[in-house]
């Protein structure tokens, strides 16, 4: 059995709530969501499938292991039969009671995510177990809190995304998660099955970008906010084979889409923290102000997907070097000491898909996205990228500020072209 | 060609109605609840007041935060470009800084914004206060209406006093809270007034730096009607500011000059 790490000590009973209330606002919201998105002037004909994984129950088939970020190596859970269940949460609904029970000067997500936890109904108690990496603060703490609701295992992050000085302890601790799953779930990890597992995820990641090079020559074929959903569906713990079947789909669909005239919006890259439903109001914002997201480097968005696991040899230390790689190294979360992956991506992003800005979204109280706006916006603008930083929680009362800032700044883009 | 501007605010809502480099009318009035509503009686009254009919407008702009409210507009602008065009139409307000405007304060009911200016008068970039009223015209009416004065009165005693109290001015509803214990402390309320015009002046000062604070100031809005704003501002500042006479209809102004540019060819769609 792999030690725990946590002191067993002091084990606390879960602080729970029963309340219908919070739960029907819950589901309120998601459908005021569902009805915007159906105003969509053009949606795949396969979108309902999505629209309807969000909610889905989870199968008893086989278990179900939640996790938090882009960081997990779901390859691991998907190989050893379970399912992954990505409960990050973005209901602003059950902020609320997150805040009741931990406190109310941390970020939406981490309250909400808390907040589901609290509902013995939610999916997330029907999770066998909780991978949680050490990102930022907030996620180190909450996975102390999750562990007396579910086994819970903590991954450790290196400070630095420096892989020739890390990668060989990043690789073992991903070793000791694997241990950990292989304990909870009472499996052997096959080195087949972790194959055949990489390659799903790889099938999912040629998807994801063949659709990102669609929407770049043709943005108008596909919402972000559809293309978002898609991504984000594929994250809740139902069937893989049918969703790349629907995604392939989608995109066939969208491929046959031809615009009647030139798309005269604006193109731009979106960065930031993420954006998960049914909290899609800055992608929301953006559509409605005018302008078109043709790239992202979010950790809910096609940035999730887009790097596929590269290895170079098929035994089990290159296997799990290879998802070090891909999770930790590659990752844009601002967690790590240095800015610079997701700087350059940007950069990068803006050239590539001919963007004519960047939108930042910082989540209030995500000290570190909104710590890293200071210098992204100031490497941007003396690279000339015009830069607007969007700072917001996940309620509604600022929507009408927000909305006179995104469209002042396509005035100006639209004035400089 | 004449032109309209109606910028639909949070608290008053203001038309303009514009005959090349002259305005034929303004008018200002609350917005009330059916700010939509208010907007169309407002058009209908100023056109009276310039002896005009609809027809005899070539377009008409509506900006604020109801601009897309109604359907009387032929188009539709921010109050961020609405106000920069309007702050720099110095030939029309009949009044200008002696050097060029670099910086546009306004500071209207709901919300605060700077804009920087480039050398051709194109906006380099702004900045506009988050959520709630902190920071805003409505903030200091509350404050007034706590200290049981008129909102003239309030602006009369902050010009008195020579005091600089430290007050947070981060939200409206605390900072009540914070004059109702600076009262039982027996401080004077002209040294609260001048505290709350200090501390908005001191975020707007914020707000400006973040935008690379350069002269001249031009400050506008229905706060730039307020002297010891005005007074505070230049204070923390260090440098003169310049709020024109009209400052209240800046925004529709920018608007009404928007729409001519629009339709006159010149950045038309």
């Amino acid at each position: 059995m792999t030690e725990s790490q946590f002191d067993e000590r002091y084990r606390l009973p879960p602080y729970r709530m029963d309340d219908p209330g919070t739960r029907k606002r819950s589901r309120f919201v998601a459908d005021q969501q569902r009805e915007l998105l159906a105003n969509l002037k053009r949606r795949p004909a396969t979108i309902a499938f999505f629209e309807g994984l969000m909610d889905a129950p989870l199968q008893d088939s086989s278990p179900a292991v939640g996790y938090f970020c882009n960081m997990i190596p779901t390859e691991l859970v998907w190989a050893l039969g379970a399912r992954p269940v990505r409960l990050g949460c973005g209901n602003p609904a059950l902020v609320q009671p997150g805040e009741e029970a931990l406190t109310g000067d941390i970020c939406p997500l981490a309250k909400s995510s808390f907040g589901m936890f609290m509902d013995p109904e939610s999916r997330a108690n029907k999770c066998a177990a909780v991978l949680m990496p050490a990102s930022c603060d907030a996620k180190r703490k909450l996975g102390e809190i999750l562990s007396d609701y579910k086994p819970t295992f903590v991954l450790n992050l290196p400070p630095e995304q420096d892989a020739h000085r890390y990668i060989k302890a990043a690789t073992l601790e991903i070793e000791r998660l694997a241990g950990f799953l292989c304990d909870v779930l009472g499996r052997r990890l096959s080195r087949s099955r972790l194959l055949d597992a990489i390659e799903l995820s790889r099938r999912r990641t040629a998807i994801v970008r063949a659709i990102q090079e669609l929407r770049a020559r043709k943005p108008a074929a596909l919402s972000i906010r559809d293309f978002h959903l898609m991504i984000q569906a594929s994250f809740a713990g139902q069937d893989p084979e049918a969703w790349l079947r629907e995604a392939r789909r989608a995109l066939e669909e969208a491929e046959l889409f031809e615009a009647a005239r030139k798309r005269l919006r604006p193109r731009l890259v979106l960065t930031g923290a993420p954006i998960i439903w049914p909290n899609f109001k800055p992608l929301n914002l953006i559509e409605e102000c005018g302008a078109d997201v043709v790239a992202d480097t979010l950790c809910t968005g096609a940035q999730s997907c887009f790097d596929p696991v590269v290895y170079d040899e098929k035994s089990r230390g290159a296997l799990m070097r290879a998802l070090a790689q891909r999770y930790v190294f590659a990752s844009a979360c601002p967690c790590f000491i240095s800015q610079g992956v997701r700087t350059s991506r940007v950069i990068d992003l803006v050239e590539e898909f001919k963007a004519q800005g960047v939108v930042n979204y910082a989540l209030r109280l995500c000290q570190l996205f909104d710590l890293e706006a200071y210098r992204l916006s100031r490497i941007l603008k003396s690279r000339k990228i015009p830069f607007a930083n969007i700072r917001t929680d996940y309620s509604l009362e600022d929507t009408e500020q927000l909305r006179v800032r995104l469209e002042a700044f396509l005035e100006t883009i639209m004035e400089e072209k | 060609m004449i032109t309209a501007g109606i910028d639909i605010g949070s608290t008053t809502t203001k038309a303009v109605v514009l005959d090349e480099n002259a305005i034929m009318a303004s008018l200002v009035v609350p917005s009330g609840n059916l700010p939509g509503q208010t907007a169309v009686k407002l058009l209908a009254r100023v056109l009276e007041e310039a002896n005009l009919s609809e027809s005899d407008i070539g377009a008409i702009a509506t900006t604020g935060y109801g601009r897309r409210l109604v359907e009387i507009g032929d188009i539709v602008m921010t109050e961020i470009k609405a106000c920069a065009a309007g702050a720099l139409a110095g030939e029309i307000l009949g009044e200008a800084p002696g050097e060029r405007i670099h910086t546009v304060i306004d500071v209207g009911g709901q919300d605060t914004k700077v804009i920087a200016l480039d050398d051709a008068g194109d906006i380099e970039d702004f900045s506009m206060n988050d959520k709630c009223a902190a920071g805003t015209g409505r903030f200091l009416e509350m404050l007034a209406v706590k200290l049981e004065l008129s909102y003239e009165q309030f602006v009369e005693e902050a010009l008195k006093s020579d005091t600089m109290l430290q007050m947070n001015a981060t939200c409206a509803v605390f900072a009540e809270s914070e004059v109702v214990g600076l009262l039982a402390r027996g401080v004077a309320k002209a040294d609260i007034a001048a505290a709350a015009h200090n501390a908005i002046a001191s975020r707007i000062a914020s707000m400006a730096r973040r935008v690379g604070q350069r002269g001249a100031y031009c400050f506008v809005g229905g706060g730039a009607r307020n002297k010891a704003l005005l007074k505070a501002i230049e204070t923390t500042l260090n440098h003169p500011v310049y709020a024109p006479r009209k400052a209240q209809i800046v925004v529709a102004l920018g608007a009404a000059i928007g729409a001519r540019k629009r339709s006159g060819g010149k950045d038309g769609e």
